[in-house]
């Protein structure tokens, strides 16, 4: 296991280096200098960051130089300071002499974007599990044609739409549901119970509109998993039994059926991490979606090359750990792992 | 495609809607010159926010332009951008894919891993910094799309290769001193190509979204074109008091993706030998 993890963990270092390279060329996209007006179009841009800048990335020297300059601050896991909000580092904060914390951008939006998707995640599977299970057991029968029909709708509808609509129907039309931000203005005079609440109002639809829209993928997964593994014939052998149905299909068949859901799982994280670009910005939510599209509108380079990285590494970092939850949890690999 | 792939696709009811609402679809935005009541770009100060009636029938926009005729308009661009970046992705797919599966070795690993960064690039980020950078417009839309999502087709045409490559007629051919290049394009892509048509079909599907997408955060196609995406954009201020601009955009957007994710399956499952054993 040991040595599949270590073989596992240097596999990643070749990526990382092409990821960063791409994260480098994006940089050098932009029209001219990246310190000129026309790239850095943002006003806010004085002359002594637009120096600062040059220094950074060293613009005077050869852009092999630049590129290797670059990929050792990277290394040191520092990706600058950011051109606007007032010079804040991009990713983990820094302490001033007089001893002041100064979060990091992608350090405060970080968590933000993980819950969200956690909490959806969650919920996706929650419904998702048992939606499959039933489609596959009445196969081709009505209730799976229903569950076919709304996977298909979930496929296709547009989650920026969805959100629109149903903000305007739960948030403007009823005043259900708040329908921008994570707290209310008040929120500091609130008790516990009161900040949990106010909270759990507030990410309601930015977690629930996701998890509809990543619902149909799964379900179908689910669906197509448990109709391969009920024609196998450990399965016939456990209805021979006498087992009963529930027992045959919740802990036979099921188990087998959700193994391979945990790389999905892993390969949907660029998907969420990226989607929450659209869902955080029409719900103004401080994560790394927004930030990431404030960043890319007013060119502020450090943000977008620190993000681009980031959430490439974290993706990295989530496959790896579905790779390693499906060893330890399918026998057949782990096994197959400490022979090789 | 053969003719009994195509009656087996529209024999069931759910391909044969997806199949009938792209031919509308397409028909729409082919004739929107001929069909538009009014010019889409066409601003009326006397006619601003005029609720759906016979005069217009999807109602009119903040600056008084007609709906329905941009719509139409819109519907060019979805297909537009759906059917190039869809081909430039396909193209890259099956190059890359075809040099993997066919000679293997070195070159094999240095594809996969450039899928393998691909991959892990949130892609919507990735498009997002790209477009903003270059400056947005419909033809780098189209052509960020297709370069940011070639890589199932890489892996799909690599796979069908790697397991067409040691069945008999192929070695026959490669016995009787076939070129690589006639192995290549005579015989293992003729054999690869269903699944590769599925999941171009798919593929237009995941484009208009993400122009959709795109057009929706202002990164898409610039005003004063007309764009799903953008008309909903347009919508979203408005949506206390002018509905119909933030329903049409939408619906139109679902209607013709899920076409597209309609007929993509009906094709995988009439192409699948196992979906009739099930």
């Amino acid at each position: 296991m040991l040595k599949y993890l270590i073989k596992r963990i240097l596999w990643m270092v070749p990526i990382l280096i092409g990821i960063s390279l791409i994260s480098f060329f994006i940089m050098h996209l932009a029209p001219g200098d990246i310190t000129s007006n026309e790239a850095a179009f943002n006003p806010e841009t004085s002359e002594e960051s637009r120096q600062k800048l040059r220094e950074l990335y060293n613009l005077d020297k050869p852009v092999i130089v630049q590129y290797g300059l670059w990929l050792k601050r990277m290394v040191k896991l520092d990706f600058g300071h950011s051109f606007k909000s007032h010079q804040k580092p991009v990713f983990l904060g820094t302490t001033d002499k007089d001893g002041n914390y100064t979060k990091g951008l992608i350090e405060q939006a970080l968590p933000i974007t993980l819950m969200i998707n956690l909490l959806g995640l969650a919920i996706t599977l929650l419904l998702a599990i048992p939606l499959g299970v039933l489609s596959a057991r009445k196969y081709q029968q009505w209730q799976d044609k229903s569950i076919t029909l709304f996977n298909f709708i979930g496929f296709s509808i547009p989650g920026f739409w969805l959100s629109l609509l149903l903000m305007y129907w739960l948030g403007v039309v009823n005043d259900w549901l708040p329908i921008s931000g994570l707290h209310n203005l008040n929120y500091e005079h609130l008790d516990t119970w009161g900040k949990i609440k106010d909270t759990a109002s507030h990410l309601v639809l930015p977690v629930l509109i996701p998890s509809i829209t990543g619902l149909a993928s799964i379900t179908l997964f689910v669906k197509n998993g448990m109709l391969d593994v009920l024609h196998q014939d450990y399965i016939t052998t456990a209805r021979a039994k006498g087992l009963t149905e529930h027992k045959v299909v919740y802990t036979h068949a099921l188990r087998n059926a959700l193994l391979p859901l945990i790389t999905i799982i892993g390969l949907s994280i660029p998907g969420l991490i990226g989607g929450s670009v659209i869902s955080e910005t029409i719900f103004a939510i401080d994560g790394m979606g927004k930030l990431f599209f404030d960043a890319v509108t007013s060119r502020d380079f450090p943000v977008v090359m620190g993000i681009l990285t980031i959430g490439s590494a974290l993706t990295l970092l989530g496959n790896l750990i579905a790779d390693i939850a499906y060893a330890w949890a399918d026998p057949r690999v782990r096994r197959g792992v400490a022979r090789g | 495609m053969n003719s009994n792939l195509f009656n087996k696709v529209l024999e069931n009811p759910l391909s044969k809607a997806g199949f009938v609402i792209i031919v509308s679809i397409f028909l729409l935005a082919m004739l929107a010159p001929l069909i538009a009541p009014y010019d889409p770009n066409d601003f009326d100060v006397k006619s601003i926010l005029l609720a759906p009636s016979w005069q217009h029938w999807m109602g009119t926009d903040g600056l008084g332009r007609d709906v329905f005729s941009r719509m139409l308009y819109g519907g060019r661009v979805s297909l537009l951008v759906g059917f190039v970046a869809v081909g430039i992705s396909t193209a890259i797919g099956i190059i890359l894919g075809a040099l993997a599966g066919y000679y293997r070795g070195w070159v094999d690993t240095v594809i996969m891993r450039l899928v393998d960064v691909m991959l892990s690039i949130p892609s919507f980020f990735l498009i997002l910094a790209v477009i903003a950078f270059l400056t947005p417009s419909i033809i780098n839309i189209m052509v960020v799309i297709g370069l940011t999502s070639w890589m199932s087709v890489t892996r799909l045409v690599r796979a069908e290769f790697l397991s067409l490559n040691d069945r008999e007629f192929i070695m026959a051919s490669r016995t009787l001193g076939a070129k690589d290049a006639r192995i290549i394009f005579s015989h293992l892509l003729p054999n690869s190509l269903t699944p590769i048509i599925v999941s171009a079909v798919l593929g237009v599907a995941g484009a208009v979204l993400m122009e959709s997408g795109l057009s929706f955060l202002g990164l898409g196609v610039q005003p004063p074109h007309a764009s799903w995406g953008n008309i909903l954009t347009d919508g979203k201020e408005y949506i206390q008091f002018a509905w119909w601009l933030s329903l049409f955009p939408g619906m139109a957007i679902l209607i013709t993706v899920l076409g597209y994710n309609l007929l993509g399956e009906g094709l995988r499952d009439a192409l699948d030998p196992r979906s009739e054993a099930k």
